[in-house]
């Protein structure tokens, strides 16, 4: 167990082919614990493969994958979300039948209430938990302005709502590693400063974070360290403000 | 009296029909599985009752032929109806396991119907074959009219035990985590939640309630055979559900007295106004489709939809689900 160490994600020589394709070519990073990393590259580099295979949708070719300590690459996508890794999609996806509040409340875990003998039992057997997670659900709310919100039927909501309950949904899990792919794609200026300022804090309560993103500046607001992928590779690894100067970096992205 | 006793075989048809629609809207309208083998459980159900009340088959002369025979109590002859349903419809449930699409777990599960339809037709030493079961004991005996209100009682009383259970995975956070797996089921698993595991059990309960179902009604009309559990009695059930209001307990409750009960049997009441008696049968089936049709287009929530319960600030702990 290397649980302690000071990395919370261990990625070694991740490969994953689609028939002749290589989408990701031997890529090795690791992230930090409670820091923000960023993953950037141009379109193709392989950032979105990446954030998959370590989220468990898809499997690698090869390669490891160690979070916490444990090896997961073999790990079904709701085993890793139980250990705390949780991740969002590129395109937000809300349960759009159920209202937002709900969208948060069934990501509570733990929930005694999906349970063989809370299910037989009936509502006495959960019903403190599931008040106390109503609770916890509404200050997130409070969070991200959207109390308002609670009742609506997620799929009413516009494009920038979805993503943040898709947000406040992984962190109703209390994640240890939050992946998260293109966040800030579609949100105003505001709300994207708004979301810079709930990640910051959150970091500062221990969570850790990689980031997919394509807005450089978020990007260089948000992350100690920045991984920069290219044709399935990972290219360089520093600081935003140095990597932008870097000649092999400004390539990538032209020539892509 | 005739009408008394149409009244009577309405009613046993409406508490059975309700039971296999809420067992197949748990599995479709809740958790999103759309199992075009639900008609299998209720046969399984059927089935089981019969050669489990049924004595040996070289009694009655041998002119039918089927596997066990145990004479069982009627109430244990009945949870084996149920028991044997949820069995047979986790087994179906494995077939739509390998992340197939939807719209192919479908198609694998009617397929599933069809051979399975096709098997025990042909298939003489099994459950008789084509010519199906007879002479499935009555727990009241030869039917007299007392006896039958008996068994409309019966029927009421699995009605409201079903209810109570059913009620348990439709609300609270099961039947929130169930929606949610409907709604997207890989964001589902990406917070957590055993995907595989939580399809097993839909189709095991509603599986339960469909052999149930069937165990109730083979017991009422003292038959069964293949041609009761032909896969359009699938889209009976599904019609009910879709019109009535996927999801929704209340919707597909009314959805089974409009269009199981009100339409399937009213034709029956038409005036012969052919020389084809088959018609008014032919005619239900027509305004099923065509209202299934219509609301697919034009109210895909169906007549009363699913409500969800409201927890926002304000609205402190309000109970308004249905």
């Amino acid at each position: 167990m290397t649980a302690d160490s000071e990395h919370v994600l261990e990625v070694v020589d991740l490969r994953k082919h689609y028939g002749g394709v290589v989408a990701v070519d031997g890529a090795s990073f690791t992230v930090a614990r409670g820091s923000i990393t960023g993953l950037i590259g141009p379109n193709g580099a392989g950032k979105s493969t990446a954030l998959a295979a370590i989220g468990g949708l898809i499997a690698p070719t090869a390669g490891r994958i160690v979070f916490e300590g444990t090896d997961i690459t073999r790990m079904p996508m709701h085993r890793r979300a139980r250990l705390g890794l949780v991740r969002t999609f590129q395109m937000a996806r809300v349960f759009g039948n159920l209202t937002t509040i709900e969208n948060l409340l069934v990501a509570a875990p733990g929930q005694r209430g999906e349970t063989a003998i809370g299910i037989l039992a009936g509502r006495r057997a959960w019903r403190a938990q599931e008040a106390a997670n109503i609770e916890r659900a509404r200050e997130l709310l409070a969070t991200f302005s959207m109390q308002e919100k609670a009742d609506d039927l997620a799929r009413s909501l516009s494009g920038g709502q979805k993503r943040a309950v898709e947000i406040m949904r992984a962190l109703m899990m209390r994640p240890k590693l939050l992946l998260l792919d293109e966040p800030m794609a579609g949100l105003s200026p505001s709300l994207t400063r708004q979301l810079e300022d709930v990640l910051l804090s959150l970091t500062a309560e221990g969570l850790s974070l990689l980031l997919v993103e394509h807005e450089l500046d978020t990007v260089e607001r948000l992350c100690s360290k920045v991984i920069v992928m290219a044709a399935g590779r990972v290219l360089q690894v520093g600081r935003m403000a140095d990597l932008r100067r870097s000649r092999e970096v400004q390539d990538a992205y032209v020539i892509g | 009296m005739a009408w008394e006793y149409y009244f009577v075989v309405l009613l046993v048809y409406l508490g059975t029909d309700l039971l296999a629609v809420w067992g197949l809207n748990l599995e479709f309208g809740v958790a999103g599985i759309a199992n075009l083998a639900f008609i299998v459980v209720v046969a399984a159900g059927a089935y089981t009752y019969a050669v489990c009340t049924l004595g040996p088959d070289t009694a009655d002369g041998g002119f039918q032929t089927y596997v066990g025979g145990f004479h069982f109590p009627y109430p244990l002859a009945l949870a084996a109806g149920a028991l044997v349903g949820a069995v047979v419809g986790t087994a179906i449930g494995i077939t739509g396991l390998k992340r197939l699409r939807p719209d192919y777990q479908a198609v694998a599960m009617l397929i599933v119907s069809l051979m399975l339809v096709t098997f025990v037709s042909v298939d003489n030493g099994f459950l008789n074959g084509a010519t199906g079961l007879a002479l499935i004991p009555n727990p009241f005996g030869q039917p007299s009219q007392s006896e039958r209100w008996s068994y409309v009682a019966m029927v009421a009383v699995c009605c409201l035990i079903g209810l109570v259970v059913l009620r348990r995975f439709t609300t609270g956070p099961i039947g929130r985590t169930l929606r949610a797996m409907r709604d997207d089921d890989i964001a589902a698993s990406a917070i957590g939640k055993d995907v595989i595991r939580l399809r097993l059990m839909v189709q095991a309960v509603g599986g339960a309630f469909g052999g149930l179902s069937g165990a109730l009604l083979a017991g009422f009309i003292g038959g069964w055979s293949p041609s009761a559990w032909a896969y359009v009695e699938t889209l009976a059930f599904l019609s009910c559900v879709i019109v009535g209001g996927r999801g929704s307990d209340r919707g597909v409750s009314l959805g089974t007295l409009v269009i199981a009960v009100l339409l399937l049997q009213g034709v029956q009441f038409l005036p012969q106004f052919n020389s084809d008696p088959g018609l008014s049968e032919a005619l239900g089936w027509i305004v099923l489709g065509g209202a299934t049709i219509v609301f697919v287009w034009l109210r895909p929530q169906g007549v009363l939809p699913e409500r969800r319960p409201r927890h926002g600030i304000g609205d402190p702990g309000s109970e308004a689900q249905r």
